[in-house]
């Protein structure tokens, strides 16, 4: 709130106020009557309100109890004028005009009571009540207006027609019955609504409710005695009684700001929860129970705890989910905690904590340890996700692996095998039937089917394991697969010497999937394999001039993946469409 | 006599018709895939088909089903499924809606012409074969408690014959045994082993499998 709109809503303030004594003065001043203590009374309290509601609205911007309070002191301002208007007017629309808006202070005020100390409705009951509130004050004002005999709403001079709708009120019982039943709904809702808030607040939040209920409880304990009193005296109380009662409730709706703005003050100053917080935090914390930790130390149980991963470049919540932070809307709002400058994890809370940033670091900074370690851990978790993952991707590769080599067998060798036994069948029931020239084509036949089986059986075992890396080396094992690749293949560069056998085999793998892919989906037509030591890693580097666009999550580059990453490497693909692609692999030979 | 061969490896089923006539058996369509093979039996029911397992397109049991299918809908054609490695379940399977005019075989036995063109003329003339191979597999099984250790040896032969399907006949032929002798092995077996004794051979072959696979 600028300080201009503030020094203008206090000038408002003191003139109605101001008005209000001149009319006071000018209504009964030589002779004050229960009128003059009702303009001292609304003069108080409207002053009270604006002035502490100020105080409190420029200490806390963001939350709209002071905004509140200054409403109910501007509007019991709004009613003491009008009600002086109507005493000196004596006009029937004057009258209409102040009783239209009679009860708005009191609604304000209700609203006030409602909402305090967050300064906005969060639930649904409070925001159920905020309409009904409402709706018993200007809206049932102008339903009574039109439908009850102005002498009964307090206005005997005032003409039946006050309005100009036609004189009969023929339902305007009925509806003074239903506005002094709205009105007792309108009570029983906010009792509720308080004594709810009571009861669920916790300790923290309670002392801050304490002043406000205090005074609160005190005014309607003096309210009801003096009630009390009138029924049971037999005669009417003595004046000085009368003015002391009145004195009192006006002492007390003067001070209820004060206890506003007392409790605002706790709930800022309410660092105690930082104490609880550190002694919480040093007793050991099953998983996720942090968040619930600080959504109590910061009364926001909306209150979301998301951890950096920098390896993900994201956050994930305790179970190591990704969590998208707010883009900053205007009920979220997002703290993030660093170290060293570095992101550790991410507040995600109410805005309306952002009225004071100062309790939300002191949590963080109690809270560092643990995160920290939480953060580690939903770090370790993430990292065991994937590693089941790839553990699952590893064993139904093994499955498909050992599918398609049955296949194989039994398409390939089995089936020349077959054709073998049919050929050898039909030339043994030749004999001595027919020619031996025509056994000796049967035979030829069966040679033929027996060759085919053995280049399919040996094309297959060396598709299980290249005999050659094991017995020469990855050198000699890259050499053999360029030899035999039906792209043509150049070979940069080798390692001269072994490597220990894992790392072998899996660089053997990266360059044979590679050299698959080129030739089955990118539709090469010339292909450069390197695998050179590089500080003690081994990189192998395969690039195609193909058609590029490789789907780095598609089964085979998947498997590729999971195999390096079983070695601690890792494995790049630069695959843009239709520029080639380039698979390079990073193996650590621990050498 | 007429067949129709259904196998996706043309080489093969060129072998096996070139097999089929010389034996005097007339090939009247080869095919390579079972909905191919089922059009063909539908438009002109020949004598017996002779059925791959693995067909197009799933390469799985294409050509247990289709031979399933043939046997509902042409009683009267027998059907003789061959494959590469055999499963007891795939014969039960063939077998549960009766075991008339049905034969199972590894497709090795080509190697032996006589037996597969033998094969193909008794299921087109009613009777089942099952391959030694299931029999073996059946019959070698370990069981806790072993009826079949109970039998003679030879009376262990005519069981396995009889779970191959051959009829008292062909076993008399098989063993160099009397038709009587080998009536009184089967009685004794259907004894000892608490068997329904039941005259007709298609029922046989069913008790004995089941008896085997119990």
């Amino acid at each position: 709130m600028s300080p201009r709109l503030r020094l203008a809503l206090a000038l408002t303030a003191l003139a109605a106020g101001l008005v209000n004594l001149a009319l006071l003065l000018r209504a009964g001043g030589d002779r004050p009557g229960p009128l003059a203590y009702l303009l001292v009374a609304i003069v108080g309290v409207s002053w009270s309100f604006v002035a502490a509601g100020l105080v409190a609205w420029s200490r806390r911007p963001s939350n709209r109890t002071g905004a509140l309070m200054v409403a109910v002191g501007l509007a019991y301002s709004l009613n003491g004028l009008l009600l002086g208007g109507v005493t000196l007017l004596r006009a029937p629309l004057a009258f209409a005009l102040w009783f239209l808006v009679a009860t708005l202070p009191e609604a304000v005020l209700a609203h006030l009571i409602a909402v305090f100390p967050d300064g906005r409705a969060t639930t649904r009951l409070q925001r159920v009540f905020l309409v009904v509130n409402y709706a018993t004050t200007v809206p049932l004002a102008l339903v009574q207006l039109l439908l009850v005999d102005p002498a009964s709403l307090g206005c005997p001079a005032c003409p039946d027609d006050l309005l100009g709708f036609g004189g009969r009120h023929p339902y305007g019982d009925a509806v003074l019955a239903v506005s002094d039943l709205s009105l007792a709904v309108v009570a029983a809702l906010l009792l509720w609504i308080v004594a709810t808030r009571w009861r669920r607040a916790p300790g923290p939040r309670r002392r801050s409710l304490a002043p406000v209920a205090l005074v609160g409880v005190v005014l309607v304990v003096v309210y009801m005695t003096g009630q009390t009193l009138k029924a049971v005296l037999p005669a009417d109380p003595p004046p000085a009684l009368q003015v002391g009662f009145d004195m009192a409730i006006v002492t007390l709706l003067v001070l209820w700001p004060l206890a506003f703005l007392a409790g605002l003050a706790r709930t800022r100053l309410d660092r105690s929860a930082v104490g609880d917080l550190a002694v919480e935090l040093s007793e050991a914390q099953p998983p996720g129970r942090l968040e619930q930790a600080l959504a109590r130390a910061l009364h926001d149980p909306t209150l979301e705890l998301a951890y950096w991963l920098p390896d993900r470049h994201a956050f994930v919540d305790a179970a190591g989910r990704p969590v998208q932070l707010p883009a900053g809307g205007h009920d979220r709002a997002v703290t993030i905690l660093r170290h060293d400058g570095d992101p550790v994890a991410a507040l995600l809370h109410d805005a309306a904590l952002d009225d004071d940033p100062a309790l939300v670091r002191a949590v963080a900074a109690t809270a560092r340890m643990t995160i920290q370690n939480e953060r580690l851990q939903a770090e370790v978790r993430a990292q065991l996700e994937e590693v089941r993952a790839s553990r699952a991707r590893i064993v139904e590769f093994g499955d498909s692996e050992r599918r398609r080599v049955e296949r194989n067998l039994h398409d390939g060798a089995q089936q020349r095998l077959v054709n073998l036994s049919l050929a050898l069948g039909i030339a043994r029931s030749r004999v001595g039937t027919t020619s031996e020239k025509e056994i000796a084509v049967a035979l030829d036949e069966a040679a033929a089917e027996l060759r085919l089986a053995l280049a399919e059986l040996r094309e297959l075992a060396r598709g299980i394991h290249p005999v050659i890396l094991s017995e020469a080396g990855l050198g000699p094992a890259l050499t053999s697969l360029a030899e035999r690749s039906s792209i043509p293949v150049t070979i940069i560069a080798i390692p001269t010497g072994r490597l220990p056998s894992r790392v072998e085999e899996t660089a053997y793998y990266v360059a044979s999937e590679a050299l698959a892919n080129a030739a089955k989906h990118a539709h090469a037509t010339a292909v450069t394999i390197s695998a050179r030591r590089q500080n003690r890693d081994l990189q192998v580097e395969v690039s195609d001039d193909g058609v590029g666009g490789a789907n780095s999550d598609g089964s085979g580059l998947r498997g590729l993946a999971d195999r390096v990453a079983a070695l601690d490497g890792h494995l790049r693909i630069h695959s843009p469409a239709g520029q080639g692609t380039r698979i390079t692999a990073e193996l650590p030979c621990g050498w | 006599m007429r067949v129709v061969i259904a196998d996706d490896a043309v080489l093969f089923r060129e072998g096996l018709g070139r097999v089929l006539e010389a034996a005097g058996i007339q090939v009247a369509a080869q095919v390579g895939d079972a909905e191919r093979l089922l059009a063909r039996v539908r438009a002109d029911p020949p004598d017996a088909a002779v059925v791959d397992i693995r067909m197009p397109p799933t390469h799985t049991r294409e050509g247990l089903d289709a031979a399933r299918r043939i046997r509902a809908e042409h009683p009267q054609v027998g059907v003789l499924v061959l494959s590469q490695y055999v499963e007891p379940h795939h014969a039960m399977q063939l077998l549960e809606d009766g075991a008339q005019g049905v034969g199972y075989l590894l497709k090795d036995r080509v190697a032996n012409v006589g037996e597969v063109v033998d094969a193909v003329r008794r299921v087109a003339g009613g009777g089942s074969v099952i391959d030694p191979e299931v029999v073996a597999q059946l019959v070698g099984r370990r069981r806790t408690r072993n009826p079949i250790q109970q039998l003679t040896d030879r009376e262990r032969q005519v069981l396995a014959l009889m779970a191959e399907g051959r009829s008292n006949q062909a076993i008399c032929q098989r063993l160099f045994l009397s038709p009587k002798t080998v009536e009184a092995h089967v009685r004794s077996i259907f004894t000892r082993l608490d068997l329904p004794a039941t005259p007709d051979d298609h029922r046989r072959v069913l008790a004995v499998l089941a008896f085997l696979r119990a």
